[in-house]
């Protein structure tokens, strides 16, 4: 009975034992800092960790690799992450899922002051790129058919396969609304592949058209030719920080370091960057390290 | 000399899925008496016994416990006024046999030194070793065990002992042993005691009134002298399959 | 850098992910006890309800989990987070061992036990907190244990819907094409399961009736 009575309590303080210290994370000195699983957001929260490391004595702590956005944001409303780079066409039609817009600085606002209502993050000032969605050809077909915008290429679909990522498949941003405003009608049903071996379908002829990014290192590298939205169906995509207010409050210092990266990357910039970790298979690290060199913002 | 029965059956009927197991069931049971339910299984003698202490409730009738109907008195303290020995025992595997005894003087919330006294008394009665006190059940045997059955039955005192065959799960000698032993402790106690059996031999030494059950019904109910030369064919017949060798029983018995 | 080299320059976050892993099997394997050994007990008491009960829980169990966080993801309050979401299936992938075992063990009660505990004037509660709970607790334990080993291994795909714990650096690991990340949530997640299941499984033997 007394063994019982001892067992039971004791069960009740481990149990207490293990999820008090999980509830209160003590970030006074830290900073968690996300990053999505693909390159280019790599090279962001990179950038941002550096950026905050060698100016103040904060210590940073890197959560790259979370596999999409959802999760991205699950992980800072959570606290888990304290800042992360997000698009703002991203933000805005699939986290706060609000109707399209083409209008840079109206997204961003909205973004912006959504964001702070209603989760307690808000918006660094946008790095200077758009990366929105590049819908890619390969660089002889442009050429051969003299294609410069989507709505010229609408007209060949009939004949092409397409190759789209999984999330903008499914993103309300994505195909769908795409497909209705040019009028895109494919040999069969786009293919659903891996984003990293988009590129590779494309040059190898299994599919024509695939949905990158206006910021793929491989667009050059590859010759490949992205075609001009001219109809503007797609949001802007601004790089941006999502911090949280409260680490901002914690942390002022950060604020003056992330105004002093907003617009430092050009879209030609970013691609160059892009091109060196996923081309040239350099380390994010010294990439983005030489780049803030260049830019003097650090030693 | 006793006035008013301890125990009164009227007219009591028990009846479970349909199936009429107790009827018209009449007796009473006399303050210091041991009444002894005898019958084959399946005659309703277990039923009648758990009648008393409401472990069943009759369908119609009425059982009086000192002349208040039983369905009258608060549960719990019927049962805890009222000793109760099963043939499993039943003791908790996880107490010693200390804290078995002591259950329901713990319960009532007896002091703790007055339960000490009271389990040592209890155990000396029922002629249980200081030293198995802290034991478990599992390590007794089967004899020691149901001494402590019958300790714990009789911790808090209660005026009413009930007993479901208490003796059948144990071997001839120790049977024998502990029927004598019971002799003894009654004969210092008084208790009234309803003991259920299907053995004769047990009932004529350890009543001093036997009711015979069959198929439901009381059937006779004639002190073990009687019941040996009773003519009652139901009596009769139960005394003709025991055999031989009833008349020296009754010399070592009760009455 | 080998694996262990690995483990100790990240440790912090290992440690981390770690006790987030904790909190999310701690806090779901609590609330599977707090509703399913009073439903255990319950059923075991009232044999007409024990099919149902069991049988949902049994459904529930064969739900594949990653396709049970999926669906309740649309739902409000609870599926806006993800840990909230995580604690709720998690909690309900353990309901079956805790309810099952705590049936079994209450209905394994020795019958004549419980028969001379009532004729001796004990109440239904007195029955169960000084009879069938300490007689059953061994088996009770023996649930937990079942629910909080497979909650470990559970709480890794948690991951995948933005949980956290260590199921993080398994994805990551995955992504990035680096064993050793993968490791690096593989192996604590498998220590927690083995040290769960050791300790758990140490505290019955101790409790077990004679």
């Amino acid at each position: 009975m007394n063994l019982l009575r001892k067992t039971v309590c004791g069960l009740i303080v481990i149990a207490t034992a293990l999820v008090i210290p999980s509830c209160a994370p003590s970030r006074a000195d830290r900073i968690v800092i996300g990053s999505k699983n693909f390159t280019e957001s790599l090279i962001l929260g990179e950038l941002f960790a550096q950026q905050i490391e060698s100016h103040t004595r904060l210590k940073v702590e890197r959560r790259f690799y979370l596999a999409g956005t959802y999760i991205c944001q699950q992980a800072i409303l959570a606290g888990r992450v304290d800042l992360y780079p997000e698009y703002t066409g991203t933000a805005l039609t699939a986290i706060l899922k609000e109707p399209a817009n083409s209008d840079k600085g109206t997204v961003y606002q909205r973004v912006k002051s959504e964001y702070e209502r209603r989760f307690r993050l808000t918006l660094g000032p946008s790095l200077g790129f758009n990366d929105t969605f590049a819908m890619e050809i390969r660089g002889e077909d442009a050429r051969r058919l003299n294609l410069k915008t989507l709505s010229q290429a609408a007209a060949f679909a009939a004949r092409w396969h397409a190759g789209f990522g999984y999330e903008f498949m499914e993103r309300p941003d994505g195909y769908r609304g795409l497909a209705a405003t040019y009028g895109l009608h494919f040999a069969e049903p786009p293919r659903v592949m891996d984003l990293g071996l988009l590129a590779r379908a494309l040059q190898n002829h299994q599919i024509d058209l695939a949905a990158g990014n206006a910021t793929d290192g491989l667009i050059p590298a590859l010759d490949l030719f992205a075609l001009e939205d001219d109809k503007h169906y797609f949001p802007p995509y601004e790089a941006v920080p999502v911090i949280r207010m409260q680490t901002m409050q914690e942390h002022p210092e950060i604020s003056q370091l992330i105004t002093d990266l907003a617009g430092k990357i050009s879209d030609e910039e970013m691609q160059r960057l892009n091109y060196a970790v996923d081309g040239q298979h350099r380390d994010a690290k010294d990439v983005v390290h030489e780049f803030l060199r260049s830019k003097m913002l650090t030693y | 000399m006793p006035d008013h029965p301890i125990i009164e059956f009227r007219d009591v009927s028990y009846a479970v899925a349909g199936t009429l197991v107790l009827s018209g069931l009449k007796f009473e049971v006399q303050p210091g008496e041991t009444l002894v339910l005898l019958g084959r299984s399946g005659s309703g003698k277990t039923t009648t016994l758990k009648l008393i202490n409401r472990l069943l409730s009759p369908t119609s009738g009425e059982v009086r416990i000192k002349g208040v109907p039983n369905t009258q008195l608060d549960l719990v303290a019927l049962r805890r006024s009222i000793g109760y020995v099963i043939q499993e025992v039943g003791l908790f595997p996880h107490y010693t046999v200390e804290r078995n005894i002591a259950l329901v003087p713990w319960i009532m919330k007896w002091p703790e030194d007055r339960i000490r006294l009271r389990v040592k008394e209890l155990m000396q009665l029922t002629g249980l070793i200081p030293e198995l006190a802290s034991r478990y059940p599992h390590q007794l045997s089967g004899g020691q065990r149901q001494r402590v059955g019958v300790a714990r039955a009789l911790a808090a005192d209660p005026e009413i002992l009930l007993m479901d065959e208490p003796f059948g799960a144990l071997d001839p000698l120790t049977r024998n042993e502990l029927q004598q032993e019971f002799l003894s402790l009654q004969r210092k106690l008084r208790k009234t005691i309803v003991l259920v059996t299907h053995d004769l031999r047990e009932a004529l030494r350890l009543g001093s009134r036997i009711a015979l059950m069959e198929t439901g019904r009381l059937v006779a109910a004639l002190a073990p002298q009687e019941f040996l030369h009773s003519a009652d064919p139901a009596a009769s017949a139960y005394v003709r399959a025991f055999g031989d060798g009833l008349g020296t029983t009754l010399d070592r018995s009760a009455s | 850098m080998n694996f262990f080299h690995f483990m100790a320059q990240n440790h912090q976050q290992v440690l981390e992910l770690t006790l987030e892993h904790l909190w999310l099997v701690g806090l779901s394997t609590l609330f599977a006890a707090m509703i399913g050994i009073p439903l255990g007990i319950a059923i075991a008491h009232r044999p007409r309800l024990d099919k149902p009960v069991l049988a949902g829980a049994n459904i529930i169990q064969t739900i594949p989990s990653l396709a049970l966080f999926g669906f309740l993801l649309p739902l409000p309050w609870l599926g806006e987070r993800a840990d909230r979401l995580a604690i709720l299936a998690l909690t309900l992938y353990a309901l079956l061992p805790i309810i099952r075992n705590t049936y079994t063990g209450i209905r394994g009660v020795d019958a004549a036990v419980l028969e001379a505990g009532r004729g001796m004037g004990m109440t239904d509660s007195q029955l169960l907190f000084q009879v069938e709970l300490p007689l059953s607790i061994s088996m009770i334990l023996s649930g937990v244990r079942t629910a909080v080993v497979i909650s470990v291994g559970l709480a890794t795909i948690a991951a995948a819907i933005g949980a956290g714990g260590l199921g993080e650096f398994i994805f990551r690991g995955l992504a990035m094409v680096d064993n050793r990340v993968i490791l690096a949530g593989a192996v604590p997640a498998a220590l927690l399961a083995l040290l769960a299941d050791f300790s758990i499984g140490w505290l019955e033997k101790r409790l077990q009736p004679r």
